[in-house]
């Protein structure tokens, strides 16, 4: 689905990923951890498409296609989602005002017909209270005053929305009470199937507790540097990122 | 504030200045006044050879003279037939101002008293000439407007009577030439009642100039939501889709509204204005008597080279009232707006509350935006508070909504309409909001397609 081949990119003239190579199939869930710096959040923002990055070689394919030619709104129709790690407030947008308008060029994008708004009401009643937030969050605008908790919720449930067929979670789980991040899993693990994939960035061991990873990547230095099963992810949090050779500050 | 006066003598210095009375204004006949409007309009006509023109150094025409461009003669224009189509459905009665004109109707809504100016007592004649417009005598075109007086529409909403439907009135000017329409609306103790100003100014690329003046005295108790729409059009340009827009070098729309607030009187307004080459809203509330209350809002949309000014005034003058005051203005292209909002809390009046939010758009490079908010206090137990910020699209939030699959020019709109929203969503009628939703998108919308035109013009 995606394949991620000798990937630099940098902001502001200064390199940040440095030859990344990653391959993630259908069905699977990548958890990708490193130091602060690594380029984690970069390799989130390159996916997504952000201008403010350069990619300065490599490649990326997606479903078949050069995912670096696609404009931002290309990639989200294809099926790419990025559930922000720092969520922006849009205040004057509601959820459901945009959310439609989101769906409708999806759909539109796969030759189908616009959703009516009955059903996009339903659709939307539902996956709000599927991520437990009260349905007024729909009409208030996009991050609206809404606690960081609340924030990371709607991402997820912007995500059950548009159900795409990658779904990358930027640091979706940091500053999540155990609440809070119980539902974010349910809503990942909501999604899981064989034709889609998932990739989450996280510092934290204890994300994985509740989405089981199929495969846990190391990023450190703009590169990955070891991959493994779900038992890195433990390995990591008993003995840190001193033993992989990185000076974890270095980075910071 | 800078009275009239004491700026005449430096333009009379620096300019060649132009009293508004040299301009060949073609004024028309008095038509059946009462007498008393009749002496009102001579002395008005007199006092015009006192007034000069504004220019740029006229300080509430600072950033506006240099549209006003008045050198040139104009006609008074005739009524022309008043072919009215609404718009947008809603349950409503409606009134037709045509060029000035009240034209002929069949309403006859109990407890609301509707006459032509020339129909007037004696007792309603003097009322007209108490409202507050007609009392300034900073308004140069409001004295213009007095000077030409031919005909206006006198209401009047009896005491404790809530009349159900709103009041629409439809201020239309067709054709070359100036027009200068008149209202007078009284509310009565505990009355209620909720005017609908729809004003047009249609002219087919011909020079045009409208110059309105509405006086409202809400007494005590009583409650006036005031909704008034500036939709320009130039049928020449946009003939079928009602494309707000006013595109000729010389349509001018002037109009000044004056408040009179009594004892717990509320007044509420909603000000929707889509720029013509020279667009302008005074817009001046007084707080009279203890406990009156009143939140003034407005959307201000500009595109092309249009310019539109916003000068309001609140005078807390008795103790204990509260006034709100919410604008938001998005400047395309080339256009200009002026907000400029004056909050005067005179020494008596202890226990104010007052507070004024203006927040403004930029959506190009080349648009302007002045905004000028201005607090004068006297008393000292008074709680006042202005907040103004310019800014431009946020380009966080367009990427943010480009992330989940929405074009460039569809995160753009719904971020720009999103900015007026707020407002848009609180206007009292749910017909009318939605009315302003949908104009205010298609103003928007027809942004590029007007901004490439504009270039063309160079």
């Amino acid at each position: 689905m995606l394949r991620i081949q000798n990937l630099h990119a940098a902001i502001e003239e200064q390199e940040i990923l440095k030859g990344l190579n990653l391959d993630v199939k259908a069905g699977e869930v990548h958890a990708i951890m490193g130091p602060n710096g690594s380029g984690k959040s970069t390799l989130s923002q390159v996916l997504a498409g952000n201008e403010e990055y350069g990619v300065t070689a490599g490649s990326v394919s997606f479903a078949g296609e050069d995912l670096l030619a696609l404009s931002i709104e290309e990639r989200a129709r294809e099926g790419l989602f990025l559930a922000f790690q720092y969520p922006v407030e849009i205040p004057g947008v509601s959820n459901l005002q945009f959310l439609k308008t989101a769906l409708n060029n999806r759909r539109q994008h796969h030759g189908q017909g616009e959703v009516n708004a009955a059903s996009f009401m339903k659709l939307a009643r539902e996956k709000i209270k599927q991520v437990n937030l009260d349905p007024s969050f729909l009409k208030r605008g996009v991050n609206e005053g809404f606690s960081g908790g609340e924030k990371k919720r709607n991402e997820i449930m912007q995500m059950l929305m548009l159900e795409p067929k990658l779904a990358i979670l930027d640091e979706t789980d940091s500053g999540l009470d155990i609440d809070a991040l119980r539902v974010v899993a349910d809503g990942v693990n909501a999604l899981r199937s064989p034709e889609r994939a998932v990739i989450m960035i996280t510092h934290y061991q204890r994300l994985l507790d509740y989405i089981v990873p199929d495969y846990v990547h190391v990023l450190a230095n703009g590169e990955i540097i070891k991959s493994g099963g779900k038992e890195l992810a433990l390995e990591l949090e008993e003995k840190g990122y001193g033993w992989l050779g990185i000076d974890e500050e270095a980075g910071a | 504030m800078v009275g009239w006066a004491s700026t005449k003598k430096l333009e009379r210095k620096e300019t060649d200045m132009t009293a508004l009375s040299t301009i060949e204004f073609a004024l028309p006949a008095a038509g059946k006044l009462p007498e008393s409007l009749q002496l009102y309009r001579q002395k008005s006509k007199t006092g015009l050879t006192e007034i000069a023109s504004p220019t740029r150094k006229t300080e509430s025409w600072k950033y506006s003279a240099k549209r006003l461009g008045l050198q040139e003669s104009y006609a008074c224009v005739t009524p022309p037939s008043a072919d009215y189509q609404p718009v947008y459905a809603l349950d409503c009665d409606t009134l037709i101002l045509a060029n000035g004109r009240l034209q002929s109707h069949d309403l006859n809504i109990s407890g609301l008293t509707i006459k032509a100016f020339a129909d007037l007592s004696d007792a309603e004649a003097q009322r007209v000439q108490s409202g507050l417009v007609a009392q300034s005598n900073d308004l140069q075109f409001a004295t213009l407007n007095a000077a030409c007086l031919q005909d206006g529409v006198y209401l009047s909403v009896d005491a404790n009577t809530h009349i159900a439907k709103p009041l629409k009135l439809v201020i239309q000017h067709t054709g070359e030439g100036m027009s200068f329409p008149r209202i007078f609306l009284q509310l009565g103790k505990g009355a209620s009642i909720c005017l609908i100003e729809e004003l047009n100014l249609i002219a087919d690329d011909q020079p045009a100039f409208s110059n309105g003046v509405c006086d409202i005295v809400v007494e005590e108790n009583a409650k006036l939501q005031y909704l008034r729409m500036n939709l320009d059009q130039s049928s020449s340009q946009f003939t079928a889709s009602q494309q707000p827009n006013c595109k000729h070098p010389n349509c001018k729309h002037i109009g000044a509204t004056g408040v009179q607030l009594m004892r717990n009187a509320r007044f509420e307004s909603y000000c929707l204005a889509l720029g013509s080459a020279l667009g302008r809203h005074d817009l001046r509330v007084k707080m009279l008597e203890p406990g009156a209350e009143c939140s003034l809002n407005g959307v201000c949309v500009t595109r092309n080279k249009q310019h539109y000014d916003n000068h309001t005034c609140i005078e807390h003058v008795a103790p204990h009232c509260t006034s709100h005051e919410n604008y938001r203005c998005i400047a395309d292209d080339q256009s200009q707006i002026v907000f400029n909002g004056r909050i005067h809390i005179h020494r008596d009046a202890q226990k104010s509350a007052g507070s004024m939010s203006n927040n403004n758009l930029l959506l190009s490079s080349k648009a302007e935006i002045d905004s000028k908010p201005e607090l004068e206090i006297y008393a000292d137990d008074v709680k006042c508070a202005h907040g103004t910020t310019i800014g431009r699209l946020n380009k966080h939030e367009v990427y943010y909504l480009k992330t989940r699959g929405l074009s460039e020019e569809q995160a753009r709109l719904m971020l720009t309409l999103g900015f007026v929203l707020e407002i848009v969503r609180a206007v009292p009628l749910d017909e009318v909001a939605e009315f302003w939703e949908q104009t205010l998108s298609k103003a928007l919308l027809t942004q590029s397609e007007l901004s490439l035109e504009s270039s063309d013009d160079e």
